[in-house]
């Protein structure tokens, strides 16, 4: 019987001694960043762009030793993603999940309807007692709808400005094309996104003299546009300018194909400028303008994007977008020495709404980010266009 | 704590949205308007408290009323069809609605900014909760009595002569007629009533989600307005409640670890309950079962010897 004591006390003695042998793997700290967009629907591809794209530039940090909180401790980065399905409803019960955790930041969403709905839950200004709001910093990587970051003082955006890009693409086109003079505007509608883009188009298109010789909506889920190309056609533009995301670009495209419409110019949407309207209509696309914040031009958009496919995604100006704020929320977290612990939640959300508040300038993979009062980022940006089944750079405007 | 707390709201709204379909569904006839009327209710109770500065419950009185007059509205001419052409026709009354919306801009300049409805890019800023103070648990509880005096009215009519009639209207129309009842009358006023509660809980529904716009009042949510008291069960107003809370507590907030595999459960599941419970969830041998165990207990409660001091 006493033989059997002592294994057992030896075996204690064992496990005790082990654990005190390992006080590296025992204090490991982790710091989780959440991200939320969607990864159902028809705009899943981009949710599942974003996640690949926390995932790889966590793995590099956290290659590179991690990341160094308040009291001097390493900590690994963890990335969970969460789907709300596009749907604003959902988007709010997301975030007061991620917010009932020890999580001090979330990033996302991918639809700027639910940015819309969720930045108006914030507490709009910071420190008004009278304001209810949740108090909880957001920066959105996708949402590219704009103006929505003036909606909260906590929500914070490294997304590109679309009036920025278009205002300069018409001004070129102009230099470049000054015999085209009408353009003609599809735009699916039912898009936040688009439609507030198509505006901007619309706008800066005039600016620049071109004639407005006509215009066609359809929505994100239709999947046929024949009517809408019959118009079109009649109207004969030099320039046709499509605000649609991948899906519905590429079945306009391909009726346009269809029904002989060839234009001299064609012009997208910022987002149609990924992987998807290459896989869907590289041939109907060939030629097309599209501004974009992201192409792999420089060593470290290369790198980026080799980075995100391994974990199943594509690298485009909203996935590098996601990339690029990982190594924001770092360099917040080390300048304002948060502390990642469980007793420091509130504190440190306020340190990150501070810290990313107070940025002026980030790194973005094709070179410096400018930050405004309103917290929205300047992209550089450049000019894409399709050309043999790829993304080629057409024209990089200087910054 | 917060996230329970906001889902709360959720289950209360989408209640009082699956309770207008309840009052119409006892009648026999199946609406797929619902969604339409909580759009109507959303936008009037946002543009009172956002645009005219209106205080909450003046503007959701207003919102429910809205409601009730374009469900009684729509509630005359529907009368002309029944079963499959009824759903047809208030699909095509709730795509009306959201694309009206779609279309809706009535916008207001005040401090620099414009505020409103805005077409296709929806209605943004209503923030009536938070900016009065309001903290989320305010929030659930003002939902949760809402849904309590709704649910409370509801079970009252059931148990009255008027329950009484509109369910003898969705058992055998023709024969309710022989009775004397005034059928026409008896659909409009479920109808109205349905819309009414959707108008109210559309109203809520605007404030909590702070940013409303056309697509999400579409055929979808009119759907899921249908399906909590079918899910739930008619034979008692308590089945709708159960209903939400299995699909927007269980269903959708529950399974979200699941990740991508949380979309292809969703409708299995929902088979498999109806399936289970082809009568819903609370059918009427539930509801009978409930009350004999509330009689025993309040028996036994009464049986056990009084304490004399």
């Amino acid at each position: 019987m006493l033989k059997k004591y002592a294994a057992l006390a030896a075996s204690l003695a064992m496990i005790a001694a082990s654990a005190i042998a390992t006080p590296a793997s025992a204090q490991e700290r982790t710091v989780k960043i959440t991200g939320f967009g969607a990864k159902s629907g028809v705009v899943r591809v981009f949710g599942v762009n974003s996640e690949a794209a926390l995932k790889a530039a966590a793995e590099e940090i956290n290659k590179a030793g991690g990341v160094t909180l308040g009291d001097g401790a390493k900590a690994k980065i963890t990335i969970e993603f969460l789907d709300d399905r596009c749907n604003a409803e959902e988007g709010i019960s997301v975030v007061r999940r991620i917010a009932s955790t020890d999580a001090f930041v979330a990033v996302g969403p991918t639809c700027s309807n639910v940015a819309e709905s969720l930045f108006g839950i914030l507490q709009k200004k910071v420190g008004d007692a009278s304001d209810t709001g949740l108090q909880f910093p957001i920066i959105a990587d996708v949402a590219a709808k704009g103006g929505l970051a003036k909606i909260s003082e906590w929500s914070f955006r490294n997304v590109p400005s679309e009036f920025e890009m278009y205002k300069s693409l018409f001004a070129w086109l102009k230099t470049q094309h000054p015999d085209l003079k009408t353009i003609y505007g599809g735009v699916e509608k039912d898009f936040a996104h688009s439609n507030a883009t198509f505006g901007v188009m619309k706008a800066q298109a005039e600016a620049n003299g071109l004639k407005i010789a006509g215009q066609s909506e359809w929505l994100l889920a239709d999947a046929t546009f024949s009517t809408q190309v019959r118009e079109m056609k009649r109207a004969n533009p030099d320039i046709v300018a499509i605000s649609a995301h991948p899906f519905t670009t590429c079945g306009v495209l391909k009726e346009m194909e269809r029904q002989g419409v060839k234009p001299k110019l064609l012009i997208g949407l910022t987002s149609s400028s990924s992987i998807e309207t290459l896989q869907g209509c590289a041939k109907q696309a060939e030629g097309i303008i599209i501004p974009t914040s992201f192409a792999p031009v420089t060593p470290e958009a290369k790198k980026a994007a080799e980075q995100v496919a391994k974990f199943g995604g594509s690298a485009d100006l909203h996935s590098a977008a996601a990339y690029e704020i990982v190594y924001i929320l770092k360099g917040v977290i080390e300048s304002q020495k948060i502390m990642a612990r469980p007793d420091t939640v509130a504190a440190d959300r306020v340190k990150m709404r501070e810290g990313l508040a107070a940025l002026k300038e980030t790194t973005g993979l094709l070179g410096k980010v400018g930050r405004t009062p309103d917290r929205e980022a300047i992209k550089p940006f450049l000019f894409v266009h399709a050309k043999d089944g790829s993304w080629q750079v057409l024209y990089k405007p200087a910054s | 704590m917060d996230f329970y707390l906001g889902l709360l709201q959720i289950i209360g709204v989408h209640t009082l949205l699956g309770l207008s379909a309840y009052c119409v569904l006892l009648t026999g006839q199946v609406s797929l308007a619902q969604a339409g009327f909580f759009a109507v209710g959303a936008y009037v109770a946002g543009m009172l408290t956002v645009l005219a500065a209106w205080p909450l419950v003046p503007a959701l009185a207003v919102a429910a009323i809205a409601g009730g007059a374009v469900a009684c509205a729509v509630g005359f001419p529907a009368l002309r069809v029944k079963g499959l052409m009824l759903v047809v026709a208030t699909v095509a009354f709730g795509e009306a609605v959201r694309l009206f919306f779609f279309n809706f801009d009535y916008q207001v300049a005040r401090g620099g900014i414009r505020i409103g409805p805005h077409g296709g890019e929806g209605f943004r800023q209503i923030r009536y909760f938070p900016e009065h103070g309001w903290s989320t648990l305010d929030v659930v509880l003002f939902v949760w009595s809402a849904v309590a005096l709704v649910m409370a009215a509801l079970w009252w009519m059931d148990r009255s002569r008027a329950g009484a009639v509109l369910r003898a209207v969705g058992e055998d129309e023709l024969a309710a007629q022989s009775t004397g009842i005034n059928v026409t009358a008896v659909k409009v006023s479920a109808m109205a009533i349905g819309g009414v509660i959707a108008g109210f809980g559309g109203g809520i529904f605007a404030h909590y989600t702070t940013h409303i716009e056309h697509v999400q009042f579409g055929v979808v949510l009119a759907t899921f307005a249908i399906a909590y008291p079918i899910l739930g069960g008619l034979s008692s107003v308590f089945g709708t409640p159960l209903a939400v809370i299995f699909i927007q507590g269980f269903l959708i907030e529950g399974l979200r670890f699941l990740g991508d595999w949380r979309n292809l459960l969703f409708g299995g599941l929902i088979v498999l309950a109806m399936n289970l419970r082809p009568r819903g969830l609370l059918d009427a041998g539930s509801t009978i079962a409930l009350k004999r165990l509330f009689v025993r207990i309040k028996e036994r409660a009464g049986a056990w010897p009084q304490r004399v001091d």
